[in-house]
C-alpha cells in the first residue's frame, strides 16, 4: 500500500517541523545552556551555585509553601461553592455563570493592579482608613499573594468540582442511604471518594499555575523571595552575559511542573471515575436564612471577581499627581496621555495579538484536524508537542525563545516577530483544545459524505469540515485574542525597546508608582478584551466557554 | 448504473484479516444486501466498494472499469450513512445541492434537480430547514436525496435505517425501494436485520467472519440454507444433530436421503456436501407439526411437551424428543390440530423436504 503523503501526510510533516523548531528546539537550547560552563565545557556548576545560594533555597521553599497554601485556599473556596451551586436552588444563582469567564477575561496584571489601587500603599481603602488613623496590615507579601492568587485561581477548582458533581449518579447516594448510612455520612463515604480525584486533578493544575505565576508575584512579593521572580531577575541581570544561571533556574521550574504532572498522570488521573449513566440529583430549593446566606456568598464572590474591572476604570478617570491618586476628583488626563502621547503600547498590543490570533487559529484548526481526524504516528507526536507550552511558565518560555533566537541564522530577538511567536506558542494549546472539542463532535461520516459526492479530500476540508466547525473557530479566535493580548510573563522577557505592549506598560507604570497611567492602559486593555466578547455573544450568539 | 465485481478481495487491519479472499458479483440494477452480525465485515466490504478503504489484495470492478486504486471522490458513488452525515451548517437544499455544485452544474438546472430530488422524498417544503430542525426520518430522506441527485453509478447504504424508530423504519423501506427502483440504480445495502434484508432485496449475501456464507434470493436463503449458520441467522430454525446413512452421504443438494435421529430412521433432503464433519437437520418451527402419540405416523419422532406458550396468532411448544434434544414447534391459530399441554406425550412430524446440512 502506498503512503498517502498528499495532502495530510505532507501537512502533518510541516506542522511537526514547525513545532519542533519553535517549541522543542528552544527548550533543548535552554537545557544545553544550563549545563554549559563559562569555558564552554559541560558542567553542573550552575545548579551547584543555585544549591549553595541561600536566597534561592529560600525562594524554592517559599514557592512550594505558597503553592500548597493557595491550592488549599482555592479548594476551601471552590469546593463548597461548587457543591452549593450543584445541589441548591437560590435567588441570583444564575450570576455564577459569569464566573468562568472572569478568570479568562480579566488579566492577572489588572487583578494585581486593582488590589494595589484598593489596599496598596496609595490605595483607596488604605487612604480612607488612614484618615481615621487606622493602619491596614501591609498587603505586600504573603497576605496579598495568598488573597489575590486564591481569587484568581479558585475558578479552576470550582469548575472541575462542578463538572464532577454534575456527572455524579444520584442513585449511588440513594443506594448508600438505602443501605442505612445517614445523609451526611453517605456524602462523605459515597460522594467524596468519587469526586475527590477530579478535585485533586484541578488542585495540581492550580499548584503549577501558582508556582509559575509572574504578574502577581512581581507586584506583591517584594519581601518574599519566589522562584518566578528570581528567574526573571536573573534573566534581566544576565543580559548579554553567560545565560547559565537563568537556564538552570528555568530547568528547575520545568522540573517542578514535570513532577506535578507526573503525579497527576500516574496517580490521580487513574483514579478519576467516569460515570457512564445516571443523573445528578436535582438542585433543591433552599429557603429563609440559608437562601439568604447562599445568595450573599455568590453575590460577594461575583462582586470581588468583578471588582478589578470597576476599580481600573475608576482609577483611569481619577486625577493623579505623580504617584498620588486624588480619589473623588475626576480627570481625563491619564486617558489622554495613554491615547495621545504614548499610544505605542496599545498599538503594539493590537498588532501582535491580532497576528498571533490569526496564526494561532489557522495552525490550531489544522493541527487539531490532523490529530483527531487523521491519526498516525506523526499526529500522535504532534498531539504531545502542542500541549507542551501548557507545562512551561511564560517566563521560562520567554527565556528559551530569547536564548534560541538572539543568535544563529534566524535572529528574531528585538523584532516584533518574537513577540508574536511568544504569544502564539504560549496560547496555542488553548486554541487547539477549543478547535478539538468541535472536531470531536463532527462525525467522520460528514467528510466521507462529501468525498462520496465527488469532492476531493483537501477541498472537503474547506467545504464541509471548516464550515461545520465555524462557531468554534470563532470562539478559538476570541480565546486566542483575549489570552494573547493580556499575556505578560513571556512577552516581558522577550520584548525590547519599542515593542512594549499594554500589559508590559501597566506592569512598568505600576512598578514606577504611576498608577494613573497604568490604570488608563488597564482600561484600554479591558476594553479591547470585552468588546469582541460582547459582540460575539450578543451579535453572533456564540456560546463562549461552553466547552470548559 | 453499473454491475460491481469483487475478485479475491482481502482487507487486513493490522494482524486481523477482516475480508478473506472475497469474490462477489452484483448485477447491474440489483438491490443487493450484505447481511450479517456485527463484526462480519459487511461494512468493511461496503467501504472498500466506496473507496474509503483500500483493499490489501484483489480487484474491484464497476462494469469493466478497474476502480481498485481510484480514490473515493472519483468513483461516482452515492452513499447514505447510518448517522445521516448531513452537513450541520447547510440547509436541506444546500445539502442536496452539494454534489451538484462540486460537479459545476449550472444554476438553473441545479435548482430544478434539487427541487425534484427533495420532492421525490416528500420534502420540497423543507428545503430551507437545517438538519437540526428535521426529524430522524426527514434527515435520512435528505441524505437519500443528496446521494441520488448526482445520479451515481452505484448507491451504497450503510445501515441507513438502524437509527430510526420501528414505525419510521417500515415507512423508509418503501421510500428507499420506490426511489431506487425508479432510478434503476445498482444498490448495495448493508444491514444486520434479517427481516429488512428479506423484505427489500433482490439478492442477499450473508456474511460470516469476513467470508460469504451464502448468496441467494430471500426465498432461497430461507428455504434452502447451505449450513447451520445460514439457517440460524435467517429466521429461526431447529438445528438437530443427525447421522446420515453412509450410502446417502454422497447425495447432492436437493436429493432425497435417509438419516437417523436417535433410534428413528427418517427421510429428508441433502443440503449440499455432506461428506465430512458434523451433520444437522434444519427444521423451521412452523414446518413441524404435533400429533397424538397414537396412531404412529410416518416420518415422525416421539417426544414430550415441556412448555406451551400462547402468542395470539400462534402457539409455540417446547418439546423434548425421545433422543434427548429440545426443539420448538409452532402451531398457527387456524390450525386444525388440537392443542397440547405441558407433560403431554406427542409425536413430532418432520416433513420430508427438511434439509440435512454440514456444520
Amino acid at each position: 500500500m502506498s503512503i498517502k503523503w498528499w495532502p495530510w501526510g505532507l501537512l502533518s510533516g510541516i506542522c511537526l517541523l514547525l513545532l519542533a523548531f519553535f517549541v522543542l528546539y528552544p527548550l533543548s537550547v535552554l537545557f544545553t545552556n544550563s549545563l554549559r560552563g563559562a569555558d564552554g565545557g559541560w558542567t553542573l556548576g550552575a545548579f551547584a551555585r543555585l544549591a549553595a545560594d541561600e536566597e534561592y533555597r529560600e525562594a524554592f521553599v517559599n514557592t512550594l509553601i505558597l503553592g500548597v497554601t493557595v491550592t488549599t485556599c482555592t479548594m476551601l473556596v471552590g469546593v463548597p461553592f461548587a457543591y452549593m451551586v450543584a445541589r441548591f436552588e437560590f435567588p441570583l444563582k444564575n450570576l455564577v455563570a459569569l464566573l468562568p469567564m472572569m478568570t479568562i477575561v480579566i488579566p492577572e496584571i489588572i487583578v494585581g493592579q486593582s488590589w494595589l489601587l484598593i489596599v496598596g500603599n496609595n490605595g483607596l481603602l488604605t487612604r480612607m482608613l488612614a484618615e481615621r488613623d487606622i493602619a491596614l496590615p501591609r498587603f505586600y507579601g504573603w497576605t496579598g499573594l495568598i488573597v489575590s492568587m486564591t481569587l484568581v485561581y479558585y475558578t479552576y477548582i470550582y469548575l472541575g468540582t462542578l463538572a464532577a458533581l454534575r456527572s455524579f449518579d444520584g442513585a449511588l447516594e440513594e443506594a448508600g442511604l438505602s443501605l442505612g448510612t445517614p445523609p451526611l455520612t453517605t456524602r462523605f463515604k459515597v460522594l467524596l471518594p468519587v469526586v475527590a480525584p477530579a478535585i485533586l486533578v484541578n488542585a495540581l493544575v492550580v499548584f503549577t499555575l501558582v508556582a509559575g505565576n509572574f504578574a502577581l508575584s512581581m507586584l506583591l512579593a517584594s519581601q518574599v523571595p519566589l522562584l518566578s521572580v528570581m528567574t526573571y531577575n536573573a534573566f534581566v541581570n544576565e543580559m548579554g552575559g553567560s545565560p547559565a544561571l537563568q537556564s538552570a533556574m528555568s530547568v528547575v521550574a520545568i522540573a517542578i511542573v514535570a513532577v506535578v504532572l507526573f503525579v497527576q498522570k500516574r496517580v490521580v488521573e487513574r483514579k478519576v471515575y467516569t460515570m457512564t449513566q445516571g443523573r445528578a440529583p436535582a438542585a433543591v430549593q433552599v429557603r429563609s436564612w440559608r437562601s439568604l446566606l447562599y445568595t450573599t456568598m455568590v453575590g460577594l464572590v461575583v462582586l470581588v471577581s468583578l471588582l478589578p474591572l470597576v476599580v481600573v476604570f475608576i482609577a483611569a478617570f481619577t486625577l493623579t499627581r505623580g504617584p498620588v491618586m486624588w480619589w473623588g476628583q475626576w480627570s481625563l488626563q491619564s486617558i489622554e496621555r495613554a491615547l495621545r502621547h504614548a499610544p505605542e503600547p496599545i498599538l503594539n498590543s493590537l498588532q501582535f495579538a491580532s497576528m498571533a490570533t490569526l496564526l494561532g487559529v489557522c495552525f490550531a484548526v489544522l493541527v487539531s484536524y490532523l490529530i483527531i481526524k487523521k491519526r498516525s504516528l506523526f499526529t500522535q507526536v504532534l498531539d504531545y508537542i502542542v500541549v507542551l507550552p501548557l507545562t512551561i511558565s511564560g517566563t521560562v518560555l520567554g527565556i528559551a525563545l530569547v536564548q534560541t533566537f538572539n543568535t544563529g541564522w534566524l535572529i528574531l530577538a528585538g523584532t516584533s516577530a518574537i513577540m508574536v511567536l511568544a504569544y502564539t506558542v504560549r496560547r496555542l494549546p488553548f486554541a487547539v483544545r477549543n478547535a478539538s472539542s468541535a472536531l470531536y463532535n463532527i462525525p467522520d461520516s460528514i467528510e466521507e459524505a462529501s468525498i462520496s459526492l465527488g469532492v476531493p479530500p483537501l477541498a472537503t476540508f474547506f467545504k464541509a469540515v471548516l464550515p461545520a466547525m465555524r462557531a468554534s473557530v470563532v470562539s478559538a479566535a476570541l480565546l486566542m485574542w483575549v489570552t494573547s493580548i493580556s499575556e505578560l510573563s513571556a512577552s516581558i522577557v522577550v520584548y525590547t525597546g519599542g515593542l512594549e505592549t499594554m500589559p508590559i506598560a501597566i506592569f512598568r507604570q505600576v512598578d514606577g508608582g504611576r498608577l494613573g497611567l497604568a490604570s488608563a492602559y488597564g482600561a484600554a486593555l479591558v476594553t479591547v478584551i470585552l468588546v469582541p466578547i460582547i459582540v460575539a455573544v450578543k451579535v453572533f450568539r456564540i456560546n463562549l466557554f461552553s466547552t470548559r | 448504473m453499473a454491475a460491481i465485481t469483487l475478485e479475491n478481495l482481502v482487507k487486513r487491519f493490522g494482524a486481523q484479516t477482516v475480508l478473506q479472499q472475497l469474490s462477489l458479483h452484483i448485477p447491474d440494477g440489483a438491490f443487493y444486501t450484505l447481511l450479517g452480525p456485527s463484526g462480519c465485515g459487511k461494512t468493511t466490504l461496503l467501504r472498500c466498494i466506496a473507496g474509503f478503504y483500500e483493499p490489501d489484495a484483489g480487484r474491484l470492478l464497476f462494469d469493466h472499469d478497474d476502480v481498485t486504486r481510484v480514490p473515493a471522490h472519483r468513483r461516482d458513488i452515492g452513499m447514505v450513512f447510518q448517522d445521516y452525515a448531513l452537513f450541520p451548517d447547510k440547509t436541506a437544499f444546500d445539502n442536496v445541492a452539494y454534489g451538484l455544485r462540486a460537479r459545476g452544474v449550472a444554476r438553473s438546472e441545479l435548482r430544478k434537480r434539487v427541487d425534484k430530488a427533495l420532492d421525490d422524498v416528500g420534502l420540497l417544503a423543507f428545503g430551507s430547514r437545517y438538519p437540526a430542525q428535521l426529524s430522524g426520518g426527514q434527515r435520512q430522506r435528505v441524505a437519500l436525496a443528496r446521494a441520488l441527485v448526482i445520479r451515481p453509478r452505484v448507491l451504497l447504504m450503510d445501515e441507513p435505517l438502524s437509527n430510526l424508530d420501528a414505525k419510521m423504519r417500515l415507512q423508509m423501506r418503501d421510500v428507499i425501494l420506490d426511489l431506487v427502483r425508479e432510478a434503476g440504480i445498482t444498490t448495495v445495502f448493508v444491514t444486520h436485520d434479517q427481516e429488512e434484508a428479506l423484505a427489500m432485496s433482490d439478492q442477499v449475501a450473508l456474511m460470516d467472519r469476513g467470508a460469504i456464507a451464502q448468496v441467494g434470493g430471500p426465498e432461497d436463503l430461507y428455504a434452502t440454507p447451505n449450513n447451520t449458520y445460514v439457517a440460524d441467522f435467517i429466521g429461526s430454525a431447529n438445528v438437530v444433530p443427525v447421522a446420515v446413512l453412509p450410502e446417502h452421504r454422497g447425495a447432492r443438494a436437493g436429493e432425497a436421503l435417509r438419516y437417523r435421529l436417535g433410534e428413528q430412521l427418517l427421510e429428508g433432503r441433502s443440503g449440499g456436501d455432506l461428506r465430512s464433519g458434523e451433520l444437522t437437520l434444519v427444521a423451521r418451527p412452523e414446518e413441524l407439526a404435533l400429533a397424538a402419540p397414537a396412531p404412529v405416523q410416518p416420518n415422525a419422532v416421539p417426544g414430550q411437551v415441556l412448555r406451551r406458550q400462547f402468542l395470539g396468532s400462534k402457539t409455540v411448544y417446547r418439546v423434548r424428543l425421545a433422543a434427548g434434544m429440545e426443539i420448538f414447534v409452532e402451531q398457527h391459530a387456524g390450525s386444525a390440530s388440537r392443542g397440547f399441554h405441558a407433560g403431554d406425550a406427542v409425536q413430532v412430524l418432520l416433513p420430508t423436504h427438511c434439509r440435512v446440512v454440514a456444520g
